[in-house]
């Protein structure tokens, strides 16, 4: 440790400084004269402040006291939240597979269904742009009354639509698959393969005619819902290849909020795996 | 004068005359003295800006009351109004910061210690040339040519043809001049934050009161160069016949009102964050856990930083914008409560399951809490256009913004007031004394503020100087005034405990308050240098780590 230290000198200048800039403005709502004495004094203060500086700054060496004694507290133990036991109910299941296995489940579905469906346009209408084509009409009302050569040929507004919606509610799915996993959390394609392309497929049978008139008139069903399966059998195997995690219900409130104290973080190098 | 009582350093054996200690203190660049001086100035502003405000609740207290002229109290409600923000709030604001900031980040002082000196003496100078419109003109009782067109100042009634002589300019000169020493300030904190921290101290494991004194800082530069400009083109329209500002020769009063409230709005934030920097070191510190989110807490400060540039207009709904606009300024302003509210939330974890210790600071800062939820509360509520027609105009718009800036600000800086006397004095402030201060304090300020919030609802507009009976708000008013006294009392306490604490309190030594920044680290009075060697830290709670070698912080972070 150092015997001494330099501190920069005191010094009165920047008083004087600020004392001048005032003045130069009350002459304003005084007198002019004060004015004049506040400009003075400014010069004055940033003549005398730049000598302080310049060319080297000034100050002071003061001598260093001896050092404090190192810090102590009162409190050698470390309080720590206390927290309910175990809980007397079960909480189950104890363990499911992260949200976002359902959103990857659900891109991986998207490719497998578009495949089918493109394999039933390219068997039904020697065109794997008819199932696309169809798929957009709701957004083109000249599709009502298009025909079936017309809906089979490549249109490149179609064609981006029909991605765009595709990917979306493939998307959609795939976020609703992951919040219903804990349901299902051991068979998830038992529920992404048949019962959530049940369940989907009840829920357009009932409202295509209204979203998309054109389609509802041209539709497989059988094809529609196989394509739906193989979406679900997809995001399934996805899925499950994806590790299970804890599920936090049998957590304490204050562990599941993020709580940043004694009692709730891992306090020792070998409870966090060091 | 006050300044003179405050012993520096006692442990210098021979007391030196008092001239020479009046010259160090005059003459000096030490952040801390600095610091202390903005204080001292602060507090000594704000005994005058409350007994003007006494005087405005005198002359309501009752209707029909004649204990001032109606040109008097226009006197009062703007130097009451510009002191308080600009001479008393800010300056408390940078004192803190001027005093703390070095300390908490391991420096030995600010970035320019000249400037810091220059900063600080402009302030003052702008505060004594203010209160010097007191001796023109009509005389002291008449209040003088104190300025008499609100704190805001609204053009047109700063043209010449409304206020003849020169009230009008005292108001711009002097704020002109105080406004070059905030923003040389603020530049100051900005640059010892961003270049003077100790070995270790990243910004993300700065104490949270230095992060949010680098938001003020910015906001500090970003608002009063607006406000400044506003005022160099007042000057040119009273002085040289411009009219930016004169509707008569094809000026526009509403650009005033943006230039203005572009620096207003932004400023109540610049008072506030600080207040929230002081609460985010007490509360962890008082209830033995470390501050909830702490990435979560910067990251909604310095949100709050930006939009609070562009809510400004909320003040303006009245004078008739577009439509569009007025949405876009009630969607802003309402943006601004989810930040806030996730601090308050992060506030209220902090302290949940905590070892909750009620000491003073403490109880100012659980007083800050529920005080500032509900100014806040008041604050949406206003931010709905519709409802601002109709009270924006009336002493409900008064009563919310006094609890923000009492009931949060000034709750919150007090609390610092007994955190932080012992770092800077060596002594301990009195439990007692500080106890019955803040419940003077809080019972005062709920009997004045929350009655406030009535007679508004019940049509009272706000600036007038008397009314006329049996419209329901005199004994409201009367409340309102009561509860004056309370807060006066409550003042009375606070500086006579600080004086006697000063001279009878017991010694404090470096950390007493067992807590885990580094201005604990150094003795108190911090020594001139303010550490022999400078700390290397490892964590967000650097004291802890010494404290407990066998459990320390850093090994959890990251
Ligand atoms: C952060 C602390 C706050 C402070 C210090 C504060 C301070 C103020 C002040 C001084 C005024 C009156 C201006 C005048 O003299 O006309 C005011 C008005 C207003 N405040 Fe606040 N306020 C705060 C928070 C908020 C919040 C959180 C909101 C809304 C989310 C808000 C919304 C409003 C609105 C809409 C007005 C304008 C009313 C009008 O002029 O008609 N305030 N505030
Ligand atoms: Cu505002």
């Amino acid at each position: 440790m150092p015997n001494t230290l330099e501190v920069p000198a005191p010094t009165a200048w920047p008083l004087v400084l600020a004392f001048g800039t005032t003045l130069l403005f009350a002459g304003l709502v005084t007198n002019e004269s004060l004015s004049v004495l506040g400009a003075l004094l400014m010069i004055a203060g940033a003549v005398g402040w730049f000598r302080d500086v310049l060319p080297q700054e000034a100050h002071d060496v003061v001598p260093v006291r001896p050092e404090l004694p190192a810090a102590v507290t009162s409190r050698r133990n470390v309080a720590r939240i206390e927290l309910a036991g175990e809980l007397p109910r079960a909480w189950l299941p104890l363990e499911t597979y992260p949200v976002s296995a359902g959103i990857r489940g659900g891109l991986a579905g998207a490719v497998a269904m578009a495949v089918l469906a493109m394999l039933y346009g390219l068997l039904s209408q020697r065109s794997v742009w008819y199932p696309i084509n169809l798929l957009a009409a709701g957004f083109f009302p000249a599709a009502v009354t298009a025909s079936t050569e017309q809906l089979a040929a490549f249109h490149l507004n179609a064609f981006l639509v029909a991605v765009l919606i595709h990917l979306l509610t493939s998307l959609l799915v795939g976020v609703l698959y992951g919040a219903m996993l804990p349901m299902l959390p051991r068979r998830p394609i038992l529920l992404g393969g048949f019962i959530a392309p049940l369940m989907w497929s009840g829920l357009l049978y009932s409202a295509l005619g209204i979203i998309n008139p054109v389609l509802n008139a041209r539709i497989n069903w059988l094809w529609f819902v196989l394509s739906q399966v193989g979406f679900g059998v997809v995001a399934g195997i996805v899925v499950s290849r994806h590790e299970r995690v804890r599920t936090w219900q049998r957590l304490p409130f204050a562990v599941r909020a993020g709580l940043e104290a004694p009692g709730l973080m891992h306090e020792h190098p070998e409870d966090r795996g060091e | 004068m006050t300044t003179a009582s405050i012993p520096w350093m006692q442990s210098d054996v021979a007391r030196r005359p008092l001239v020479e200690r009046l010259h160090d203190w005059v003459t000096t660049v030490d952040h801390k003295r600095l610091g202390i001086l903005y204080v001292v100035y602060a507090l000594v502003l704000l005994v005058v800006a409350g007994i003007e405000a006494a005087i405005m609740r005198i002359q309501l207290m009752a209707p029909h009351n004649d204990f001032v002229s109606p040109q008097v109290f226009n006197r009062m409600f703007t130097m009451h109004g510009t002191t308080m923000i600009f001479f008393v709030a800010m300056p408390l604001v940078f004192g803190f910061a001027n005093y703390l900031v070095p300390l908490m980040i391991g420096a030995r002082d600010m970035a320019f210690p000249r400037l810091n000196a220059f900063s600080f003496w402009l302030t003052a100078f702008g505060g004594v040339l203010l209160h010097f419109s007191f001796l023109g003109g009509s005389g002291l009782y008449g209040a003088g040519t104190a300025p008499d067109v609100g704190w805001f100042a609204y053009a047109p009634l700063t043209a010449k043809t409304f206020s003849p002589g020169h009230s009008t300019d005292y108001w711009t000169l002097a704020l002109l001049v105080s406004g070059f020493g905030s923003i040389g300030t603020a530049i100051n904190i900005l640059t010892t934050i961003l270049c003077l921290r100790c070995p270790g101290m990243t910004l993300g494991r700065m104490p949270l009161f230095a992060w949010l004194s680098l938001t003020m800082a910015g906001l500090v530069i970003l608002a009063v160069s607006p406000l400044s400009a506003a005022q160099m083109m007042l000057l040119v329209d009273r002085y040289l016949g411009g009219h930016f500002f004169d509707t008569q020769a094809g000026g526009s009063a509403v650009i005033w009102m943006h230039f203005f409230w572009v620096f207003g709005h932004p400023e109540v934030y610049v008072l506030v964050i600080p207040a929230f920097a002081v609460v985010s070191e007490i509360i962890p510190v008082f209830s033995r856990k470390p501050i909830f989110g702490y990435p979560v807490m910067v990251a909604a400060t310095v949100c709050i930083g930006f939009i609070s540039m562009s809510v400004w207009a909320h003040h303006m709904f009245t004078v008739g914008m577009s439509p569009a606009a007025n949405g876009f300024f009630v969607l802003s302003t309402m943006a601004i409560a989810v930040p806030t509210g996730i601090k308050i939330f992060n506030w209220l974890a902090t302290m949940w399951g905590g070892t909750i210790q009620f000491r003073t600071p403490m109880l100012f800062c659980t007083g800050f809490l529920f005080q500032f939820l509900i100014g806040g509360l008041t604050g949406v509520m206003l931010a709905c256009a519709p409802f601002d027609w109709q009270l924006g105009g009336s002493y409900f718009l008064v009563a919310h913004f006094h609890y923000v800036i009492v009931g949060a600000i000034l709750f919150a800086l007090f609390g610092g007031f007994y955190y932080w006397f012992p770092k800077v004095s060596g002594r301990m402030c009195s439990e007692t004394l500080g106890k019955l201060h803040f419940w003077l304090f809080l019972i005062g300020f709920h009997l004045t503020f929350d009655c406030m919030h009535v007679p508004g609802i019940l049509g009272m507009p706000r600036r007038i100087y008397t009314y006329e009976p049996g419209r329901g708000w005199d004994a409201w008013n009367l409340w309102v005034t009561i509860g004056v006294v309370f807060q006066g009392l409550g003042t009375l306490v606070f500086v006579g405990n600080l004086v006697w604490s000063y001279f009878e309190g017991d010694r404090a030594g470096s950390d007493p308050w067992d807590a885990w920044t580094l201005e604990w680290s150094t003795e108190s009075p911090p020594p001139v240098y303010n550490f022999a060697a400078l700390p290397v830290v490892r964590s967000r709670r650097p004291l802890w780590d010494l404290k407990h070698p066998e459990d320390p912080d850093w090994k959890y972070e990251q």
